[in-house]
């Protein structure tokens, strides 16, 4: 009965889906050149059970920090770790149910490829013929099949970053850690890799934290992402909530291409508000993020919500400048617009058939929808 | 086209061997010449005063191995032992000078760079001063009057003093000190190689330290380790001012015996022979060493010196 209990209260609180749970995180440490450096500050956050999670971030944000600390190579100075409920505390790396893939693979060059897969079911004893076996299974699912006897010295990149897979994924830890792991790739190979990462986890149903500095990356293989700067989680959502609501400057700038604009509110009511831009420009109807009036206010415009002709029932407002540069990137151009005294803006347009109107030194004039624009507090974060 | 080629081929070709010229001819007067003298004076009968006479004979050999000239004396296996003895000495050195090495290595390899640099160099600073004063300080140390003792027993720690000088133990001390660093030299190369991340990834996989020692670092190091080991064998089973410095009259190793013969005993013929057989064991070893190398090369296992270097 007060089994149940607890389990209804896990449930009901949600812990009960996180396989992971870090608890106001703190690191800091003496640099070198002196001074105290604040690597993770106060940095709470949670991991579902079969979530792939990337930590986002610069380089410096803390981001590897804080994998580092899940991992147990990295110890905290205040804050806890919970994995699958129970706290990592200063527990050495070899105890904890995870593993990782790091950023340059640290294969054991003295091994052939099907011993460093079976590094691990060696270390914990497992039977000769169940580590074949499932050496074996583990090559067929990241693609290398019969390479056992290999290597690791005549593998291509590609490859070593998949027998780094198999040799973390073999011993089914709670969560895989991935550092940077595709950082080495070329473009193609890293896509490649993305898609396979997807498959693998939703194959496995194992959690992933997933560093990168790519947000690219982050968007096309998350189901959350955790942004980091400076020690702290600037936001942590969905890619796409992300991209659409970033909370700050900071997300803004950091995923996706984004125009800033600063400006002031000039009416408010709650809900939704009107913002008048430096400029002149006014725009109305927008999402209030607990704005009043006369509150200075960033104004976030993404480049690809910015058209050349208006929809006849949007409201919007009109910009004009010179095109200062362009840039065909596919079935898009992408221009910058100068306007002056006023910032340039950033715009993705389709290019359609006759695209002499978006070569440089044209004069263009852009219609910005209302509904584009997306409200940021002056002064939160910036970079 | 071609032709030109060629005959550029054959220039490099002809300024290859002009730089050759020089080193071949330095090995071949002061390396090969002596050599061959030492292999065919072995097989001579010694001269009365010294030298040799130019009469074949294979008793040289035979005194050590075991036919000796019956007429004059029977087979003593003295000289045998005594190399065993030079052997196993050589054997104790090398695993004295490891396990001072090894730790010592990764504690330097693990310092900042500019106190690493300073370590290394105090590594070398014994070569300043010559080998023959080094090993008197070390007879001040170790005789019965000398510094451990007096400390030992002013500490309270023994009663009397250790009879360490003039024994095995002196002989191995001193031979480990001079021959450091031939050992850390390799061991420390090898270990500041060894890619932390290595390491780091074994304990993510569950490994503990001395699983993680044994599966990974100690194979990545292993090439440090034999060429140390074997650079240290080598001249320490020749030896002779070690042991006859700190071993006394008591201690005789292979390279006081030569040395006898040449310069006491004035037989050179049978010094010449104790020369070779030193000269083959050391190259019988290095060709089992070699062999096996090669061997796990091909069966795709780690092997130590001949990858050591690319990673």
């Amino acid at each position: 009965m007060q089994r149940l209990a607890v389990a209804l209260y896990a449930a009901l609180d949600g812990s009960m889906n996180d396989i992971l749970r870090i608890e106001n995180a703190s690191k800091s440490y003496h640099a070198p050149e002196g001074g105290l450096v604040q690597a993770l500050d106060n940095v709470s956050l949670s991991v579902r059970r079969n979530e792939f999670l990337t930590l986002l971030g610069p380089s410096g944000c803390g981001k590897t920090t804080l994998l580092r600390a899940v991992s147990g190579f990295e110890a905290l100075t205040s804050g806890e770790i919970f994995i699958d409920g129970r706290p990592m505390g200063s527990l050495s790396p070899h105890r904890r149910p995870v593993n990782t893939v790091f950023q340059r693979y640290a294969l054991f060059p003295h091994l052939t490829v099907a011993r460093n897969v079976s590094y691990s079911l060696e270390i914990s004893g497992v039977g000769k013929a169940e580590v074949e076996t499932r050496v074996g299974q583990m090559l067929d699912l990241v693609g290398l099949t019969g390479m056992g006897p290999r290597r690791i010295g005549q593998l291509s990149g590609g490859q070593q970053q998949r027998v780094a897979l198999a040799r973390a994924l073999i011993a089914r830890p709670k969560i895989l850690l991935l550092d940077e792991p595709l950082s080495a790739l070329d473009k193609n190979l890293r896509h490649r890799m993305q898609q396979e990462l997807k498959r693998l986890q939703h194959e496995l149903g194992i959690s992933f934290i997933f560093v990168t500095h790519d947000q690219e990356e982050a968007l096309v293989m998350s189901d959350r992402i955790a942004v980091l700067n400076g020690g702290r989680v600037q936001q942590l959502d969905t890619p796409e909530a992300l991209y659409r609501r970033p909370s700050n400057a900071f997300v803004a700038r950091f995923v996706g291409e984004s125009n800033l604009l600063a400006g002031m509110v000039v009416a408010s009511d709650g809900e939704r508000c009107t913002v008048r831009l430096d400029g002149g420009a006014v725009i109305e109807d927008c999402r209030n993020p607990g704005l009043a009036k006369g509150d200075a206010v960033q104004v976030l415009i993404r480049p690809e919500s910015i058209v050349e002709t208006a929809e006849t029932t949007e409201s919007g407002h009109q910009i004009t400048g010179t095109i200062s540069e362009s840039y065909f990137i596919g079935a898009d151009y992408h221009v910058v617009v100068e306007r002056g005294e006023l910032p340039a803006i950033r715009a993705t347009l389709r290019a359609g058939t006759d695209t002499s109107r978006l070569a440089a030194g044209q004069t263009a004039t852009l219609f910005v929808p209302n509904s584009a624009a997306h409200l940021l507090r002056s002064g939160s974060a910036d970079i | 086209m071609s032709g030109t080629e060629q005959h550029a081929k054959r220039r490099t070709k002809i300024l290859l061997a002009a730089l050759l010229v020089g080193p071949t001819l330095f090995l071949v007067v002061f390396f090969l010449i002596p050599l061959t003298i030492m292999l065919v004076y072995s097989w001579l009968t010694p001269g009365v005063y010294g030298g040799v006479e130019w009469t074949f004979s294979h008793l040289n050999y035979g005194r050590i191995l075991g036919w000796a000239n019956t007429r004059y004396e029977k087979f003593d296996p003295t000289y045998l032992a005594i190399f065993f003895q030079s052997v196993r000495l050589a054997a104790t050195t090398v695993l004295a000078s490891l396990i001072v090495c090894y730790p010592a290595a990764f504690w330097v390899a693990r310092m900042p760079e500019k106190r690493r640099q300073f370590f290394i160099f105090l590594i070398t600073l014994p070569f300043f001063i010559s080998l023959i004063v080094r090993l008197f300080a070390w007879v001040l140390i170790l005789r019965p009057t000398g510094f451990l003792n007096q400390a030992l027993m002013g500490l309270g720690l023994i009663g009397q003093p250790l009879e360490i000088i003039y024994t095995d133990v002196a002989v191995i001390i001193g031979m480990t000190y001079v021959f450091i660093p031939f050992m850390f030299l390799p061991l420390y190369a090898s270990i500041e190689k060894l890619d932390e991340s290595l390491i780091e990834a074994s304990q993510d996989l569950g490994a503990n330290r001395i699983q993680t020692f044994l599966r990974v670092v100690l194979p990545q190091t292993l090439p440090g380790i034999i060429g140390g080991s074997i650079i240290v064998f080598i001249p320490s089973l020749g030896n002779f001012i070690v042991p006859s410095v700190l071993g006394g009259a008591k201690v005789v190793m292979t390279g006081n015996l030569i040395e006898q013969q040449f310069l006491s005993a004035r037989n050179w013929p049978f010094g010449a022979a104790l020369g070779m057989i030193v000269m083959t064991a050391v190259l019988v070893l290095l060709l089992l060493y070699v062999r096996a190398v090669s061997r796990e090369d091909r069966q795709g296992v780690t092997l130590p010196v001949a990858h050591g270097g690319a990673k």
